[in-house]
């Protein structure tokens, strides 16, 4: 089993790299000297020239490379052009920001995800199955900018009960949380509702029934937990794509998070900003992969074994 | 005397063996045709059976159907329905609510937003179908090609769509369109770009899946060459699953562009997407919330209509596609 | 009559059970009107063809009946105590101390994320407040008893860890654990190879002989006869003979018991034709408004068409040691058999 993990570890590595590799080819291939760019149109050809040499730009591509890889290793993204401070600790400070509403819009997704599939897989075909799976397929399909947007409208403008955006206080989370979390209830749900339902049917919930457990101690001891395996597994890839930076939320609601932060390096034009940001949510992701499978190796013994 | 006899003897037993051998072959290969023939009538039943058992099985998903023929229809009639000129400004009338001059109001430059929904409706749903299809393309080629040679090539396939899937989609895909630059064009190719991994693995999955069965076993052993197996079984019994990931897919497409638009990072004014109408008038979301929350409800509606098919067509032609 | 009375020394008596699923075509009578005995003891069987109801005549006793399914009507008499009667709450504590089940595939009726002791241990902890430590110590007893050797062992298993005839002794266990006074075993060995069918039906019989009444419930003929004392045929939803397992093997009245027999014993002595009942079991949505088995019963009479037959005696009207007498639904029974003993 540990062999599996590291082996899979490794592979977690090779991917990141191959996605360092990829950003900073991509990032690499526009036209233009980004000094240049940087400098504005009317800059002296001398200036640009110095800032080329400042950023580094007038080495050869694999050395900026190796500089840039070595520099990420060190917890090194080099200095934002746009912000002038180092990326590393601008994406520290936006990382708090997204972490907490990450968790919050998690925390959400799940409780109202998670009992809403039960109550629908239980009560199958009942109005309140059909009422929570229809509200769930609005939620898979609404833009996320929407749902921000119609929250803002009512619970901020109309009834005044959020701010309408910023992070002052704790109340300025809740509406991007529902907002960036409205989605993944809506999938956590329906795949509680399938899983549920699927494995009602199996027989060792007759058993559990057949030992005089009641329907509560059935549903929780024996369904949920079998049900949970492949809900544990959408979940933490959930989390590592919502702590990866919810671009719309952020931009909405004005949340400093990585994802505004990324938009911000576009709009600035800023590739190291931008390389950075990118990085890291690939990384979160990665990452948030492996755990995934290495939870389910963990909670599933049958795997566990055969691993 | 015996000698001669003998070596007619072998040269008899050779040229039967290699008859029956012939003859075996002869047989597999008819078999194989056969096989294949009946997989094809097969194929064109549930083709036409399809729409019946999709209606008695999911009536939402007929209704979805309508409602995404409805939206294409108003696309492609949208010079003849729209009750106004697609860019004419009126200043008099700016933000006016929905009435009777205005079905759905007017947006902050006195524009009909209607019309321009109509004629929105034609990028979006572009923007939609074709990226998909490109994606769609894309992903099957190098998923058949994957499963089917195996070894370095699919290793370096499947870890190229590992690292593509690494990213964020929304991420990538603003990085990717800062790497060429706004334009219509670009929009595709970066959500094709974006969506290919995805394909590519489902279908290499399948690949894998179908190069197990008899009647592809049964085309090698007849000597059909690997890339006649690739276009010939493969790809054709992945159709199911590619149809199902296309009407699955599409919204995801949708939902991206008009994310990129609501940015400001995928396509520019005076192009008209939903996306793009939604972003302009988020300023004005207090004072007209129609403005922005109308083409809004838009791409919800296109959004849902596309995943309720497309659940209806995976409960249809292939279960086994559920999660 | 009072209940206590008429269920005198019986260990479960169903009195004219009737359960139906409902579905979209209609009612589907899967049991009906049954009425069984089980005797304290003693091994009773059902035997009949998959889809002949005697599945859902265990479920039904359980309470475990699925939706569309539905008990409608008629009692089951528990120690004096009608099943049928009770809350879903009063029939979870009687399940699993007085009455418990083991089902056919013990591949799947264990649940796979749980270590197989924890899952003996949880039979006593939801019916008995008792320390982990005294659970542990009497499932480990327990395992031993069913025969699992190393059982301190295996209770640290995993289902997917154990062979199939291990996992169905663990389902043994977890079923005798609290001692029951009933242990409903539907199929116990279907899914088992036979050497090992033959160890679990001896540890069935033996469990019987310390007190435990068992009602069996298979389609295989071989198995009932191995250690059935008293047998119930259905068909289609309904009891159409019964008798102790003797004269049922040796008298059989009911053309639908000779036609099982016959074919049983094709199957045995190898015979160059396999004897089948020709026909197929009718559709529980559309019941022949007759005796059940007449479309397919060679001694059809005009009568079978058009009325069911009741259960009438097939022979004395005492069954031998205390057991029910031989009974039968055909209206052939009053004529004497002709030799028709296999």
């Amino acid at each position: 089993m540990l062999r599996n993990i590291l082996i899979r570890l490794l592979q977690a590595v090779l991917v990141l790299l191959g996605a360092a590799l990829l950003v900073f080819i991509m990032l690499r291939i526009i036209p233009g000297n980004p000094a240049a760019v940087l400098m504005g149109e009317h800059a002296d050809t001398a200036v640009i020239e110095k800032m080329t040499k400042e950023l580094g730009l007038d080495q050869p591509v694999h050395v900026q490379l190796i500089h840039y890889l070595a520099g990420a290793l060190r917890g090194d993204f080099g200095t934002s052009y746009s912000l002038g401070k180092p990326v590393s600790q601008l994406m520290a400070s936006a990382f708090s920001n997204t972490l907490i509403l990450a968790l919050m819009a998690s925390a959400f997704a799940w409780l109202v995800g998670i009992i809403s599939g039960i109550i629908a897989a239980v009560k199958k075909n009942s109005i309140l199955d059909h009422l929570f799976m229809g509200v769930s397929l609005l939620g898979v399909s609404m833009p996320v900018f929407m749902a921000a947007m119609v929250l803002q409208f009512f619970f901020s403008y109309k009834l005044k009960i959020f701010p309408i955006a910023g992070t002052q206080s704790f109340a300025g989370f809740i509406l991007p949380a529902v907002a960036l979390g409205w989605n993944s209830a809506g999938s956590v749900a329906r795949l509680v509702r399938s899983t549920l339902l699927e494995i009602l049917e199996e027989d060792y919930i007759d058993t559990a029934r057949a030992k005089g457990r009641r329907q509560m101690g059935v549903l929780i001891l024996h369904a949920m937990r079998n049900a949970m395996l492949p809900v544990i597994t959408m979940m933490a890839i959930q989390l590592s794509g919502m702590l990866s930076g919810a671009v719309l939320t952020e931009t909405i609601f004005s949340i400093n998070g990585i994802g505004r932060l990324a938009v911000q390096a576009i709009t600035g034009r800023d590739i190291p900003l931008l390389q950075g940001t990118v990085l890291f949510s690939a990384a979160l992701v990665i990452l948030g992969n492996f755990l995934a499978d290495s939870l389910y190796h963990v909670l599933d013994p049958r795997i566990r074994k055969e691993a | 005397m015996k000698l001669p006899n003998r070596s007619r003897q072998i040269a008899e037993e050779f040229e039967k063996r290699q008859q029956e051998q012939e003859n075996k072959q002869q047989e597999s290969k008819q078999q194989a045709n056969r096989e294949y023939l009946k997989n094809q009538i097969a194929e064109e039943e549930t083709f036409f059976t399809l729409i019946r058992r999709l209606a008695r099985e999911n009536k939402l998903a007929v209704v979805s159907f309508f409602v995404i023929l409805l939206i294409i229809l108003g696309a492609v009639l949208a010079p003849i329905l729209a009750p106004y000129s697609f860019s004419d400004m009126d200043l008099l009338h700016r933000l006016n609510p929905p009435g009777a001059q205005h079905l759905l109001g007017t947006d902050e430059a006195g524009r009909d937003i209607l019309t321009r929904l109509l004629y929105g409706a034609r990028v979006s749903l572009l923007t939609g179908v074709v990226p998909t299809v490109m994606s769609m393309v894309i992903g099957a080629i190098l998923g058949v090609i994957s499963g089917s040679y195996g070894g370095w090539l699919d290793a370096l396939i499947m870890r190229l769509a590992d690292i593509m899937l690494a990213f964020p989609s929304m991420l990538l895909a603003m990085v990717i369109m800062y790497m060429l630059g706004d334009g219509l064009i670009n929009v595709f190719l970066t959500l094709a770009l974006v969506n290919w991994a995805s394909v590519a693995r489902i279908v290499r999955a399948q690949a894998l899946q179908l190069k197990k069965t008899e009647y592809v076993e049964a085309a090698r052993v007849i000597g059909v060459s690997r890339t006649k197996i690739m276009f010939r079984h493969l790809l054709p019994n992945c159709l199911p699953t590619l149809i199902v990931l296309f009407t699955l897919n599409v919204p995801s497409a949708i939902l991206t562009e008009s994310s990129l638009s609501f940015l400001g990072l995928g396509l520019q004014p005076p192009a008209a997407s939903w996306g793009l109408m939604v972003n302009a008038g988020r300023q004005y979301l207090y004072m007209a919330p129609w403005v922005s929350l109308v083409p809004g409800a838009a791409i919800m509606v296109c959004v849902l209509a596309f995943n309720f098919l497309g659940d209806g067509l995976r409960d249809v032609l292939d279960p086994h596609l559920r999660k | 009559m009072l209940r206590s009375e008429r269920a005198g020394g019986k260990t479960l008596e169903i009195r004219h059970l009737n359960t139906s699923f409902f579905t979209m075509k209609g009612e589907a009578r899967v049991v009906n009107d049954v009425s069984l005995d089980v005797y304290p003891g003693r091994i009773t069987g059902i035997v009949g063809e998959s889809g002949c109801g005697k599945s859902m005549t265990a479920r039904s006793v359980m309470g475990l009946v699925k939706y569309p399914g539905k008990v409608v009507g008629g009692e089951i008499l528990l120690g004096g105590v009608d099943m049928a009667a009770l809350s879903e709450k009063e029939r979870c504590a009687l399940r699993g101390s007085e009455i418990s089940m083991i089902f056919q595939e013990p591949m799947t009726s264990l649940n796979p994320l749980m270590k197989v002791g924890r899952q003996v241990e949880e039979t006593i902890r939801i019916h008995e407040k008792v320390t982990r430590a005294e659970a542990r110590e009497r499932t480990e007893a327990m395992f031993t008893q069913v025969g699992i050797s190393d059982a301190g062992q295996r209770m640290e298993c995993y289902p997917h860890q154990l062979s199939g005839g291990l996992r169905q002794r663990v389902m043994i266990a977890m079923a005798m654990i609290l001692k029951p006074k009933l242990l409903i075993a539907d199929e116990p060995t279907t899914a088992l190879d036979v050497t090992v069918e033959a160890q679990i039906l001896r540890l069935m019989r033996s469990l019987c002989d310390s007190g435990t009444s068992i009602l069996l419930i298979s389609h295989n003929l071989g198995v009932i006869a191995q250690v059935c004392d008293y047998v119930y045929v259905m068909y289609a939803g309904r009891v159409v003979e019964q008798a102790d397992t003797f004269t049922l093997f040796d008298h059989p009245v009911h053309p639908y018991t000779k036609g099982l027999l016959k074919a049983a014993s094709s199957i045995r002595s190898d015979a160059a034709r396999l004897d089948t009942i020709p026909g197929v079991v009718p559709d529980l949505l559309h019941l022949p408004p007759g005796c059940s088995f007449s479309p397919r019963c060679e001694q059809c009479m005009e009568q079978c068409v058009k009325e069911v037959p009741d259960m009438t005696f097939a022979g004395a009207q005492d069954g031998p040691a205390g057991l029910s007498a031989h009974l039968v639904r055909c209206f052939l029974a009053g004529v004497p058999p002709k030799g028709d003993g296999i």
